[in-house]
């Protein structure tokens, strides 16, 4: 027997079923091919109008504005919406959860919101416009839009956290039960505490989600914005701005506008989503 | 922490208890009496009514739905199966600790003071002072002072069961419940669970249900068996052990049972 045999050898996968594993890189390559052949030419086109003036000042009909109201009104309008909708969202969520004693209502409740969540957003747009807007008289405006962007997400928001708290187990729920806490004490001091992490990265999913929205605010936050930002003023948002140069706009540079517009959505979807996952890596951390 | 229940040690006396889920008998006239101090091992087959038993002392059984009780439970002065009862009081003198290590998803210190917090302890010495204690108690201290702001999950499976147990002394009660405490633990982990209900033992009045025969013999002053919701016998563990009187009991102790 010769030396190498008694060496230890490295263990190399086999060749038996490899192909799968080829055939889902290749469809993961073409996947990010066609990913890039998107954003690619947007950042080629737009980069160049990226600058301090486009992200400040307001569009011009004859070429050369920016988006800078657009980008306050798509803050404004998602954060305060999202202030709304949040907290509504988790107090339902903990009802359904943690005080689902009456069966046939949690029943109920979870066939409704599956109704609720695959409404198109553009029927919710159309109830806001026949009840805010026509029958109380709220302008076409900002406020309009925060309506309609906590409609859409609530049952969203309503969904995401019950999922997280179904998530966490039971037999937690039962250590603090049968050490004398309430069950209001549960949720307080455990079930909250372990489910900020999760419902902070869920929440960045879901602010993306409404900044991406254009339907339902074209017709109730409108196609305009004022140079000066107010709740009863047009609130045109990044997104819609996107559409809007894209179907009705005349500015001469209006390609460049819009992957310039494009590519600032693109880069507010992903900063929310980084610094969400980081803030709930942060508060998991703080647990610990 | 002052202690607003009784401070002796109590017994427990439960009178023709009867337990249904839905339609389904789960216990069935029950009598048996547990004086203060002592360790009563209850054993029988799976699905006899043993964890059952154990959750209506402590009242989680009401957790589950469709559950309809009969019959009487005092443990010391609580009077448990009445509707006035207080539960919050009734479960910090009766404490629980489970089968599966369960310790909350924070710090090992914030896992032990969790109780002393819901019953209103806010001074930091005094939580300090607490979790010191209990986790001595619990004989865990030696192995986790200085490491109080880890994580419970880096704990093994024994160190996070004593943590359990740790955490259920903490607010301070005087029987403790044991849900099979050691069926999901290696034979060295188990062991040291074992000492530590010895040591437990008198302080603490203690019912611990578990599959594991010799683990009762060693452990238990009292030992009841169960089947089909009935308690068959009880009685002192060597008596049970060496002659039990009933002949279910003693084909179940020698394995010919079916």
């Amino acid at each position: 027997m010769s030396k190498s045999d008694l060496s230890p050898k490295t263990l190399k996968p086999i060749a038996q079923g490899r192909s799968a594993h080829y055939v889902m890189a290749g469809i993961g390559v073409a996947a990010m091919l066609a990913l890039l052949s998107v954003v690619l030419p947007l950042a080629v086109q737009g980069l160049p109008r990226l600058n301090m003036d486009f992200l400040f000042k307001p569009p011009r009909e004859l070429g050369g504005g920016g988006i800078g109201p657009e980008i306050l009104n798509t803050l404004i309008m998602v954060g305060l919406s999202q202030c709304i909708s949040l907290p509504l969202a988790i107090i339902i969520a903990i009802y359904r959860v943690e005080y689902d004693h009456i069966r046939h209502l949690a029943r109920w409740f979870d066939q409704g919101l599956q109704i609720v969540l695959s409404l198109p957003t553009m029927v919710i747009g159309l109830i806001v416009v026949d009840v805010a807007i026509v029958r109380w008289h709220w302008p076409i405006s900002v406020e309009s839009g925060i309506l309609v962007l906590s409609l859409i997400n609530w049952p969203f928001a309503v969904f995401l956290t019950v999922q997280v708290l179904q998530r966490i187990p039971d037999e937690w729920r039962e250590a603090s039960r049968a050490l004398g806490a309430s069950r209001w004490q549960t949720i307080t001091r455990l079930i909250l505490p372990v489910a900020w992490a999760d419902i902070i990265e869920l929440t960045g999913l879901t602010v993306a989600r409404l900044m991406g929205e254009t339907a339902a605010l074209i017709y109730t936050a409108g196609l305009n914005v004022t140079s000066r930002f107010a709740f009863s003023a047009p609130g045109e948002t990044v997104a819609v701005h996107l559409w809007y140069i894209r179907t009705e706009g005349l500015m001469p540079d209006a390609d460049q506008v819009a992957a310039a517009t494009g590519l600032v959505l693109l880069l507010l979807v992903i900063a929310v989503l980084w610094v969400s996952q980081k803030f709930a890596e942060w508060v998991k951390n703080a647990n610990l | 922490m002052t202690r607003t229940s009784d401070e002796t040690t109590p017994d427990i006396e439960v009178h023709q208890l009867s337990v249904w889920y839905g339609q389904t008998p789960a216990l069935r006239n029950v009598n048996l009496n547990i004086s203060a101090g002592q360790i009563l091992a209850i054993i029988g087959p799976s699905g006899c009514g043993k964890s059952t038993f154990l959750r209506v002392l402590n009242r989680m059984i009401e957790r589950f739905s469709d559950v309809r009780v009969e019959g009487t439970v005092r443990v010391g002065s609580f009077n448990v199966l009445d509707d006035h009862v207080d539960v919050t009081q009734l479960r910090r003198a009766v404490g629980m600790v489970f089968q599966h290590p369960n310790p909350f998803p924070m710090t090992i210190f914030d896992n032990v003071a969790y109780g002393p917090r819901i019953f209103g302890m806010r001074s930091s010495t005094q939580l300090r002072k607490t979790v010191e204690d209990s986790l001595k108690q619990a004989a865990l201290w030696d192995e986790v002072r200085g490491k109080l702001r880890r994580g419970a999950g880096t704990l093994s499976g024994g160190q996070q069961q004593r943590l359990c147990i740790a955490r259920a002394l903490a607010v301070n009660p005087r029987v403790l419940l044991l849900d099979e405490p050691t069926a999901s633990l290696d034979p060295v982990s188990a062991a040291k669970i074992e000492e530590l209900i010895v040591q437990l033992k008198s302080q603490y009045t203690m019912v611990i249900v578990t599959h594991n025969l010799q683990q009762a013999a060693r452990v238990s002053d009292l030992v009841a068996f169960f089947e089909q919701g009935r308690l068959i016998e009880m009685g002192n563990t060597q008596e049970m052990f060496t002659a039990p009187r009933e002949k279910r009991t003693e084909e179940f102790l020698t394995g010919r049972f079916d």
